[in-house]
């Protein structure tokens, strides 16, 4: 056997590994999106530099086909070599992408980190918030095919800070969207401090280095302007140093609470008091702390209902050496952490993770859950034992809400190179019913990958408009039942990393061809019941009657 | 020598006074083991709880710092009193963590160091309860003028008093390090106590049994000389009386049944030609005297072969040898090796016994028709073999216990070894070896 043969030999030994049902194939050149992270590195190693990019899915020219923003920083003051923007790639629906940023109106330069992506005026169009270093800025969609930028006139303007994360939801149930604000850490570029990887060059600091920041919560007027509750809700904490955010209701009481991810800091678990105010519960709840004591570097966060119980878990990805964590409620208002025991813990105990979010991959009818990870400092190279600075992601396959693989491997070699990888998104960009996957590096470029599923298994979409609720349905709660048994999704702003996945919901069927029950509980209160669900696409409008499905 | 009590009871004094100094140490450890758990458990552990609750209490008053910072920058757009809920938080943490750590504080704190905590606590929030509700009424700047003059005095006391805590902590650490210190040594200490004890015990018990034991031996060696004197004497005094009716009977009743015969022989010749039937009684008396005589003589060679004394135990082998052959119907061979030396005459009487026992056993009960003696004189020794075709001594020791008994003791007597083989193909032989030098110092018994 010669080398040659020996080396084929080994592939097809490769390919033979057991197929997760689906493959994730990188279609970004294909597609048409040549995108590169400005972070503005200019050697100086400003703590920002290695935070960013966020991205999202969005359709802004509601034609039914998702499009793509993809957030950018831009060159310091002082060092100013070229102008970068942010990008928004109009999917031409034919599996390749435009760029419009330019005549959307959106080519302007700012520092930013992270995206918001909601209807919060109720005009059928979605709005795009970006979170910056310095002031964050809302885009309100015209629905003529371009964007304003309303941020004074929202009342968000004269506000400087170092947000990360964002999220739109409704937290007063008025029908209005609200919005929630992370920000890391009080920085400005003559403060930044010096820290070391490897004990001799500058690297990018943790944010133990740095005082905390507070996030903010903007209420919705219902006209276009936005009050700063932050003190008023009680949200207000200088110590927090937050970097990601997820609605969920842990309580079961019909009233969105919020799970915040902190970077060193405990993370917050606030609880909705009904009242337009929130009380801190992370310690009680068991969300703040690993399981033995330590506040850990929480970066991405998403909550669902991974064990198909109806009751939300928690992941959130952490520092190299922490492992993710995987909150379940193991009574009603107590979280435990179940990472070491799904197999998630070990798995990730090396990786520096970002983006994380809970999908339904192979449409088995369980959600499985996607990391990007990356180290924040190229010179972690020099350290020895480490992972690296690039590092592949983790593709987690749920087996029944037990346990997790690790199936990144098997999912395409794309997919699973090494990457310093940030934002994560999903959405069903090509409409054939499994979710896509899009990715942002840090100073590096975005990634689109386009599920294959390939094991027969068939998928039921479900986008919800709300009448009495918000237009988006935001904090809609749908539950499925097949024979199979039963599964529940819930619309959401926010989640993952300085990123935005699409706002319709997808229930993996497996091998069923029906589902028997539908129930959706608006966040107007409102609950509606339908029968005999065929896989397909169906267009929910509060109050009125299922339309679909649209085949594939 | 003096009848000596058993060893047994001393041995058994000594068992149990080791049993109970082993149970006594082992009793010791044990509790110097608790004792040291107890001060790991009691002292050093709840030592160590304490030190994180202070931690965890200078982490709370570091985020006091922190917010109280943040309020006095006047970096953020909100009132003072959004502040309200992270000092909640905060406070609630600190009470818990106080309020534990009370629970786990050094037993030796004193009440003083308790109440200054709590003082100190108290006249915190009592100050920051003043400062939210000049906030709440809108005098911002007053509030923040409190915080700088008074609130950052009572966090610096707060702080001082938990550093203090952590101080007290740290000496009742290092009291607790050495009272386990001192436990170690002490154990250590009469560890080795125990092990010189012991090894004092185990000295004192072997010399007393080897001195038990020379004395035992001493007394098995002087019976055993005393039960060799006896036998010698015993069969000594046995020759003798044998010698004495062997000659006896040879000498006076020889003398007299000769007598009788040669006056019978006389008688005879005088009695009348034709007197038939008195000539006839007469003969028949004659006969009957020759036949006691014979026996008398028998039975006095038998008792002692003058042999013997006359001329050796060779010549005495020689004369009895045929005796036997015909007495028994065995065909004896016999055999010399070597040659002669001078047998000493108490020496000869051993070997002519054990031979005439050795015969005698072989008559008895091997079944065997022929029979072998050998003699051989080697350098210094002689070696006396007899040997038959037999049954074998597989069953013949417990049936002839008293023949052999008297074998080996008579071999004893002459300083010789006795071995009581089994033939190979069937039969046994009996071999004594004995020294003819060494004889000499018995001569005269």
């Amino acid at each position: 056997m010669n080398r040659r043969a020996f080396l084929l030999g080994a592939a097809r030994a490769l390919q033979a590994a057991p197929s997760p049902g689906f493959r994730l194939v990188d279609i970004t050149a294909p597609a048409g999106i040549h995108f590169h992270h400005n972070s503005g590195a200019y050697g100086a190693k400003l703590l920002p530099e290695t935070m960013g990019p966020g991205c999202a899915f969005l359709d802004y020219d509601n034609d039914g086909w998702l499009d793509i923003l993809l957030i950018n920083g831009m060159d310091w003051p002082g060092h100013k070599k070229r102008r970068t923007t942010l990008k928004l790639y109009r999917n031409n629906g034919n599996g390749t992408f435009t760029d419009v940023t330019e005549r959307a109106g959106l080519a302007v330069e700012m520092y930013g980190l992270g995206v918001a992506v909601a209807d919060y005026n109720n005009d059928g169009f979605p709005d795009i918030f970006v979170t910056c270093v310095g002031q964050n800025r809302l885009f309100q969609n015209t629905g003529k095919g371009h964007f304003l930028d309303v941020t004074a006139k929202s009342g968000l303007g004269g506000r400087t800070a170092f947000s990360t994360s964002a999220m739109w939801f409704d937290y007063d149930r008025d029908g209005h969207l609200d919005l929630f604000v992370c920000n890391y850490v009080k920085w400005a570029p003559e403060h930044d401090v010096f820290c070391s990887v490897d004990g001799k060059n500058k690297s990018y600091c943790t944010p133990e280095a740095y005082r905390g920041s507070t996030c903010w919560l903007f209420r919705n007027r219902g006209n276009g302007t936005f009050e700063d509750v932050t003190a008023r809700s009680a949200i207000f904490d200088t110590s927090s140093k937050s970097l990601g955010v997820a609605m969920l209701d842990y309580d079961r009481d019909g009233w969105p609470d919020l799970i915040v991810a902190n970077d060193t800091q405990p993370n917050k678990l606030y609880r909705n008091q009904r009242d337009g105010t929130f009380e801190e519960m992370g310690v009680k709840a068991g969300v703040a702390f690993s399981e033995d004591g330590k506040a850990r570097a929480g970066m991405g966060i998403d909550a669902a209902d991974f064990t198909n119980s109806g009751s939300p878990g928690v992941a959130i990805t952490n520092f190299d050496n922490e492992m993710m964590a995987l909150y379940l409620a193991s009574s009603r208002a107590a979280f435990s952490d179940i990472a070491l025991k799904t197999g998630i813990g070990r798995l990730s105990r090396s990786s520096l993770g970002f983006g994380c979010a809970f999908l339904d991959a192979d449409l088995d009818g369980w959600l499985d859950l996607i990391a990007v990870n990356g180290h924040i400092d190229a010179t972690v190279r020099n350290v020895p034992g480490n992972v690296g600075y690039a590092q592949p992601p983790h593709l987690f396959l749920n087996q029944r809400g037990t346990a997790f693989m690790d199936a990144a491997g098997q999912a395409g070699a794309g997919f699973a190179a090494p990457k310093v990888g940030r934002g994560l998104a999903y959405g069903d960009f090509d409409r054939d019913g499994d979710l896509d996957v899009l990715m942002t590096t840090n100073q590096g470029p975005a990634y689109l990958y386009r599920n294959d599923v390939a094991n027969g298994n068939k998928s039921l979409r479900l986008r919800l408009t709300g009448t009495k609720s918000n237009r988006d349905a935001i904090g809609a709660t749908a539950r499925l039942e097949t024979p199979a048994g039963a599964q529940s999704r819930t619309v959401k702003s926010g989640s993952s990393y300085l990123s935005q996945s699409e706002l319709a919901l997808t229930f993996g069927l497996g091998k069923q061809a029906s589902a028997s029950r539908l129930v959706i509980e608006w966040p107007s209160g409102r609950v509606e019941e339908h029968k005999n669900l065929r896989p397909g696409h169906y267009e929910c409008r509060e109050g009125d009657l299922l339309k679909g499905p649209d085949r594939y | 020598m003096a009848p000596r009590r058993s060893p047994t009871l001393g041995l058994l004094a000594g068992l149990a006074v080791t049993l109970s100094a082993v149970a006594v140490y082992s009793g010791y450890t044990i509790a110097q083991l608790r004792s040291l758990r107890r001060l790991q458990s009691e002292t050093i552990g709840r030592n160590r709880r304490d030190s994180l609750l202070l931690l965890r209490i200078q982490n709370n008053l570091n985020s006091l710092s922190l917010a109280m910072r943040d309020m006095l920058d006047s970096s953020e757009p909100y009132p003072l009193t959004a502040w309200q809920s992270q000092f909640h938080r905060i406070r609630t943490d600190l009470e818990d963590a106080v309020r534990q750590e009370a629970m786990v504080s050094p037993s030796n704190r004193t009440s003083g160091q308790r109440d200054y905590l709590a003082v100190s606590i108290t006249r915190f929030w009592d100050a920051l309860e003043r400062i939210f509700t000049l906030a709440q009424g809108g005098r911002e700047d007053e509030a923040r003028t409190l915080i700088r003059l008074s609130l950052q005095a009572r966090h610096d006391a707060l702080t001082t008093a938990v550093a203090r805590l952590q101080v007290h902590n740290n000496e009742s650490d290092q009291q607790a390090a050495a009272a386990a210190q001192e436990i170690y040594s002490r154990a250590e200490r009469n560890l080795y106590l125990f092990l010189a004890a012991m090894l004092l015990l185990v000295a004192a018990t072997s010399l007393y049994l080897v001195l038990d034991n020379r004395r035992v031996f001493r007394q098995i060696t002087a019976l055993s000389e005393r039960r060799s004197e006896l036998a010698r004497q015993l069969i000594t005094s046995q020759e003798n009386t044998f010698r004495y009716i062997s000659r006896e009977l040879h000498d006076e009743f020889g003398q007299i049944l000769t007598a009788i015969g040669a006056m019978l022989q006389r008688a005879d010749r005088g009695t009348p030609a034709n007197d038939a039937p008195l000539r006839a009684d007469l003969q028949e008396v004659r006969e009957i005297v020759q036949s006691t005589l014979d026996k008398i003589r028998a039975l006095s060679r038998a008792l002692h072969p003058i042999a013997l004394d006359e001329v050796g135990f060779e010549t005495a082998l020689d004369n009895y040898l045929p005796g036997f052959e015909k007495q028994t119907g065995i065909a004896v061979r016999y055999e010399k090796m070597g040659s002669s030396q001078r047998v000493e005459r108490q020496m000869g009487i051993h070997l002519y016994r054990i031979l005439q026992e050795a015969l005698n056993n072989v008559a008895r009960h091997s079944q065997s028709k022929r029979a072998l003696v050998r003699l051989g004189f080697e350098p210094g020794r002689v070696v006396l073999e007899v040997e038959d075709e037999g049954a074998g001594f597989g069953n013949i020791t417990e049936r002839s216990g008293m023949g052999l008994t008297s074998m080996r003791e008579r071999t004893e007597l002459i300083h010789g070894r006795i071995e009581f083989l089994n033939r190979a193909g069937g039969g046994a032989i009996v071999r004594l070896t004995a020294p003819l030098a060494a004889t000499e110092a018995h001569a005269e018994a």
